[in-house]
Parts: structure tokens; sequence; C-alpha cells
């Protein structure tokens, strides 16, 4: 009734067998040449600099700065009307309410 | 089976509330306060369950479950009546309750006056089972407030600053709310003269047939209840309260907020424009619904706080589902409905594991946390799955809904539609990316060494959602089945109508 | 008995108004008090009848069977009912509001919703 031109048991079956074939892979490469990284390979990258373990965390603001670059109109307006003041969200309820009176007007008459 | 009328569904969890201070204050006598009261909650909460589900075969044969107060006839009398739609709503009430009930019996173990908490869950419980079995509108109106004044109270419990802020903001929006909800009953009864639904919808639409333009007080009601609902339902601009209540509520009950109670607001979304209105408003759901996908998941992108990132979510998978029934074609109205049982089942999921991490290291936000994925493998491989569902990854239940709904946005000729609910389904998937790494993976604080799995009582639940999301994304069939005839039932006013009011 | 319904109507606006503009939280809780006020004062004049009588049987009536004209002149008493549940919700609604008003204040010393911010975005 919904069309839906796949099985899913079929589909699940398949990824899981592709995933099983990349696993058997990945151990056969491993027995042929196990990796033996070096400390300072395995170490983060600090652009020289002594990184301690601590600061290796990815800032959450920073994570998707792309993202909040392309899209900076709506990051420049609507996140900070949220204010957490009270009374703004109260007006925005009152607004809300007109608009929806305005179309459902509208949409009835 | 045995005929079990299903206003005991109501009465059950309602009796339980009050009888649980007693049985805190006898068993206090005796030091097991806690674990009484626990377990008589899940006690009832197992038994509400059991109730709804011996309903399913005679509802699902397409029968109308009618049961009147009292005894006197409707439309004079308040009756209970169950069709497809409002079965599909208590069964996800029931089930996901009971599994959260057992989640907060480890989750409150720090927590005092326990007795009180179960006492707010089984009246918040019998609320929602009132809201979605009512055939009347004014008993709508009283169960929809002994639920929000419960989920008032429950948002404050832990009394901490967070929680009073976010509890004074959610009650004064959410009472605004009830209070416009009241005001549109009130123009709806002045102006037809009857309060029961199946009444309601027969005599609008025969108002509707007869005088063309529709009167101007239908229309006031009709903004003023779609308002109200829109309200409870969180969509954009009435979304504010949402983001503070659930970061702020022990996340036992940000789960309940964000499961069960969203059910609540989309069945009466279902009803706007079939019965008792039947007036074609989908036009402005549609737009509600865009606006809050958007908005929601922009807003989530950003966010700091890992409960406060999944109340954002809430917001845009909820304006999934009002697009869904707005789009007015079978196809949404499925889309919509099956949204509704699978985004119930991960989002309590996902709340929960953000609960267990809570209990575990008391914190929850991503800068503080990282690389928990060896001390909770368990927690971090639900997590996962949650993740790949909310995002409609393939095979996971998350897709075989929102292909539905990408399917029926294509139906309708709005392919626009479509485009933006992937676009949105992709930006879901950046942010779980995030939430995943930023929790489970990465490097580990020297504080969060010793960190041990949830305990057994949380883990449950949390596996049992894991499992039931596996199963109708393997299946999608189980979920057609629960969807389809809430559909037919939703689409079918007049067949409501002559079984309410026509039958015995 | 148009009055009743523009005073209603005025109450609804000065409680949304109270709840809008007044930067006080027990000020915003009254509004909301008043806005309940004017949809029970709505609520009743809707079931008003020129001239009616209470809806209330008295006894003997009922064995005289003389209820046919009763239906007409009396006022509706659904409204009534109606009102009354409506009232104890307020009540406790109110309570509810206040005791959270009053934990405010111990946690924050103002009850200012613009000081009230300590969620947001």
């Amino acid at each position: 009734m919904v069309g839906l031109i796949w099985d899913p048991i079929i589909v699940t079956a398949v990824m899981l067998l592709g995933a099983g074939i990349a696993y058997l892979i990945l151990i056969t490469a491993r027995r042929i040449a196990a990796p033996k990284p070096s400390a300072s390979k395995l170490a983060t990258y600090g652009c020289g600099e002594e990184v301690k373990p601590d600061e290796t965390h990815a800032d959450s603001k920073q994570f998707y700065s792309p993202i909040h670059r392309v899209l900076k109109p709506f990051y420049r307006y609507i996140q900070p009307a949220h204010t957490g003041i009270l009374s703004h969200y109260l007006l925005w309820v009152v607004i809300g309410f007109i608009v929806i009176l305005v179309a459902v007007a509208l949409v009835l008459r | 089976m045995i005929e079990i009328p299903p206003i005991v569904a109501i009465v059950l969890p309602l009796f339980g509330a009050f009888l649980t201070p007693i049985i805190a204050i006898v068993s206090r006598r005796f030091d097991v306060e806690r674990k009484v009261c626990g377990w008589f909650m899940v006690a009832i909460m197992i038994a509400m369950l059991l109730v709804v589900v011996s309903m399913g075969a005679r509802v699902w044969g397409g029968e109308i479950i009618i049961y009147k107060l009292g005894g006197w006839d409707p439309p004079w009398g308040i009756n209970l009546a169950i069709d497809g739609l409002a079965f599909q709503m208590a069964l996800m009430i029931a089930g996901l309750g009971t599994l959260v009930a057992i989640y907060s019996l480890a989750y409150m173990k720090r927590d005092s006056r326990f007795d009180l908490y179960c006492t707010l869950i089984l009246l918040i419980t019998a609320g929602m089972m009132g809201i979605v079995l009512t055939g009347d509108l004014f008993n709508f109106y009283v169960f929809l407030e002994i639920t929000c004044i419960s989920s008032y109270a429950l948002v404050a419990f832990r009394r901490n600053s967070d929680a009073v802020e976010a509890g004074i903001k959610y009650m004064i929006i959410g009472s605004l709310g009830t209070s416009i909800l009241l005001l549109s009953i009130t123009m709806l009864y002045g102006s037809i003269g009857s309060l029961n639904i199946a009444d309601l919808g027969q005599k609008l639409a025969m108002a509707k047939a007869g005088a063309e333009p529709v009167p101007m007080i239908l229309v006031v009601a009709l903004a003023l209840f779609v308002t109200g609902i829109m309200i409870k339902v969180a969509m954009v601009p009435f979304h504010a309260w949402l983001a503070d209540a659930l970061t702020a509520a022990p996340t036992a009950i940000s789960a309940l907020l964000a499961g069960p109670v969203a059910v609540i607001g989309i069945y009466w979304v279902a009803r706007i424009p079939y019965l008792p209105f039947g007036m074609p408003v989908g036009v402005i759901l549609v737009a509600l619904g865009i606006i809050s996908m958007v908005v929601g998941v922009l807003m989530a992108l950003v966010q700091t706080d890992f409960k406060r990132m999944l109340a954002y979510h809430v917001i845009s998978q909820k304006g999934y589902m009002v697009l869904g029934i707005g789009l007015g074609t079978t196809l949404g109205l499925q889309g919509g409905l099956f949204h509704l049982l699978n985004h119930s089942t991960y989002k309590c999921m996902l709340f929960m594991c953000a609960g267990a991490v809570l209990h575990r290291t008391g914190s929850q936000k991503f800068d503080e946390l990282g690389g928990l994925s060896k001390n909770m493998p368990i927690t971090s491989s639900v997590f996962l799955i949650g993740a790949l569902a909310i995002s409609g990854i393939p095979p996971l239940n998350g897709f075989a809904s929102k292909y539905t709904i990408y399917l029926a946005g294509v139906d309708a000729g709005q392919p626009i539609i479509t485009a933006i609910a992937v676009l949105v389904s992709a930006l879901t998937l950046a942010s779980f990316l995030k939430a995943f790494s930023s929790v489970f993976l990465g490097q580990r604080p020297e504080r969060f060494k010793d960190v041990k799995e949830a305990p057994m009582q949380m883990l449950f639940p949390m596996c049992v959602m894991a499992a039931i999301c596996i199963v109708i994304g393997l299946l999608p069939a189980l979920g057609f089945n629960i969807a389809g005839p809430a559909q037919t039932a939703a689409m079918n006013p007049g067949n409501y109508i002559s079984q309410v009011l026509g039958g015995t | 008995m148009s009055l009743n319904y523009i005073v209603a109507m005025l109450l609804i606006t000065l409680g949304l108004y109270c709840l809008l503009l007044k930067r006080n939280l027990i000020k915003m809780v009254i509004g909301l008090g008043v806005i309940t006020d004017g949809i029970h004062l709505f609520l009743i004049s809707m079931g008003y009848r020129e001239g009616g009588i209470a809806a209330i049987v008295p006894g003997g009536m009922l064995q005289d069977n003389v209820a046919a004209g009763f239906a007409s002149a009396a006022v509706d008493p659904i409204p009534q009912a109606l009102v009354l549940t409506s009232i104890v919700i307020n009540i406790c609604i109110v309570a509810l509001a206040l005791s959270l008003t009053i934990w405010v204040y111990r946690h924050y010393g103002t009850l200012d919703p613009s000081e009230i911010r300590r969620l947001r975005e």
C-alpha cells in the first residue's frame, strides 16, 4: 500500500553481508601486515605544540561553524530571539494566534 | 477474554494515584517505602497496559468501543469512544508509560519524596488516557488540565534553580494555552449547542453545508482551538517552553514529556481536519510543520547541552508529523501517525540514554563529557541505534515512516516539501553525529575513569525500545498494522458519528 | 445581554495586558487569573435566557409532570456546571503557579522575568 520498492529484510541482509566482507578484508590485512604505529603517530597533532589529552575535545559550539557561516541570516536573528525572557515568549504566542486567525479566516471564507 | 470496560484504563491509574500516599505512609512504618511505592506504580501501569491491549481485537475489527458514563446516552451524557486512532494513542501511552515507570525506579534513587513522584506519574498517565479515550469536548479539557498540572509539578520536581525557572515558564505558557482552549470550547458550545464530539461533528457539517460563508464565531473558535493545540504540540512560534522544560526536568520526566505527552497533541491535530471540525486547515498545518522542522533542527545544531539538543529535535520531528497530517492524503496521514509511533519510541530511548549518562557522570554538557563508550557499551550502542533511527537511516524504523512522508509530499504534488524534509533529515544526522562523538567517542576525561554502566532497571526499558526500533524497521508492516486502522478511523468521521449516536 | 460579553472580552484583554507587559511574576499570575475570570463570565452569560428561572427542578414538578414548559423557561445549566469545574481547575493552577513563584524567588532573589533567564537560546 505504500509502494516501497525494497524489502527491508533483504536489504538488511545485504548490508550485513557487505559489513561482514569488509571486516574479513580488514582482519586479513591486519594478519598480513600488522599496524605498529609509533607513539608520536598516535599522539594528537597540535601544529607542533604540546597538547594535553584533556584539551583534545572538540568544542561543541564551533563544531558546525561551516553550517553556522552558511546560514548566517538565520543565526543572526532567530537564535538570539530565544532570549529566555518569559514576556517575549508570551508575545510570540499572541502574535502567532493573530497570524493563525488571519490564515484560518482566509482559508474558510 | 472478559469484557473489561475501557473506563478501567482511566480509573486504574487514578485510584492508584490516590492510594499511593496511603501506601507510602503505611510502608514508611516498615521502612520499605521506596520499593513498595515503586513496584505498586509499575504494577498499575502494567495492569493498565493489559486492559488497553485487550481492547485491540475489537477495535481493529472495525467496531468503535463505546462506553457510556452513568448509562446516559450521547449526546446528553459523556461517553468514551475508542476507534482505531484512539487505540493507537492509548497503546503508545500505556506501553511507553510502563517503560518510563520502570526506568524511573532506578533514576530517582537519590531523590527524596519518591511517593509524591509515583502519585504524579499515575495522575499524569490517568490524564493522558482520559484525553485519548474520551468522546466529549469538556471532558477532554478536564483531563488535559490534569495532565498539564501534573507535568508542571513534575518538571519542577527537583526544585533546583533551573527546574523552577523552566517550571514557571512552562506553567504560564501552558496555562495560557489551556485557557485559549477553554475559550474555544465555550464559543463552540455557544454557537452549536453541544459538547459531544460526534454530535458536534454532525452539527458542524450541517452548519457548514447550510450557510455559506462560515460564521465568524466558528472561525474564531477554530483559530483559538488550533492555537491552543499548537501550544501543547510545541510548534514554532509556540515552542519556547519545550526546550527549557525538557532540559531542566528529571530525565525520566523528559522521556515522558517527549514520548507519551506528545501523543496527545498529535491525536488532536489529527482530529482537527476531520472530526469534529471538518475544516480544510491542511495548509496551515503544512506551513507550521515546515517552519517547525527547519527552525527545530537549526537551533539543535548549535546547542551545547545534551538534553536541550534532544528537545529541539523533538520540535523538529513533531513538525514532520504535523506536516504529514496536514497534507491530507492517505499516505500523508499514515506517514504522520506511523512517524508518531516511531518517534515516541526512539525519542524516549534517546532521553533515557541521556539520563543514564547524567545519572552516572553528573554532567549533561557536551564539553565536559567524552569517551564514555568503553565504560557504557550498552548505552552507547542503544544511543547509536536511536541516532540512526531519528535520522531516517535504513533498516531502522525512522526510515520507514520518513520514507512514507517523503512519498506523501511527492504524491500531493509538492516536491519542495520532500526536498525540505530530506534536508532536515540530513541536518538531524549531522547533529547526532556531533552528539555521539562528543559524548561517547574521543578522549575520556580523568574524572570519568571509573564510571560504570547504567543499572539494570535503566537498561531494560532502553533495550526493549531498541528491539522495537529494529523489529519495526525490519518489518514495517507491523507499524502499518497499527497506523493503518488509525488512519482509516481518522478519515472516516461519518462512521464515528453514526456508531456513537446511532448505536446502542 | 451584550454588556456581559463586552465586559468578558474586556477582562480577557486586561488579563492579557497584565500577562504580557508587567515585569513581575506575581502580576503575571494575577493576569492569568483575570483571563480565566473573563472566560467564566463569557461562558455563564452564554447560558442566560431573558426572564428565565433557575434550572432547579422542585420536587413536586416531577410528579405532576409539568416539566415540559420548564425546559423552555429555565436558563441553561450546562455552562454553570462547566464554570464550576473550571473554577476548581483554576484554583489548582494559581496555587501551583504561586508556589513555583516562591521557589523562583528563593533561588533568584528577584521576580522580574527579564532577570530569570539562565536557560536561553
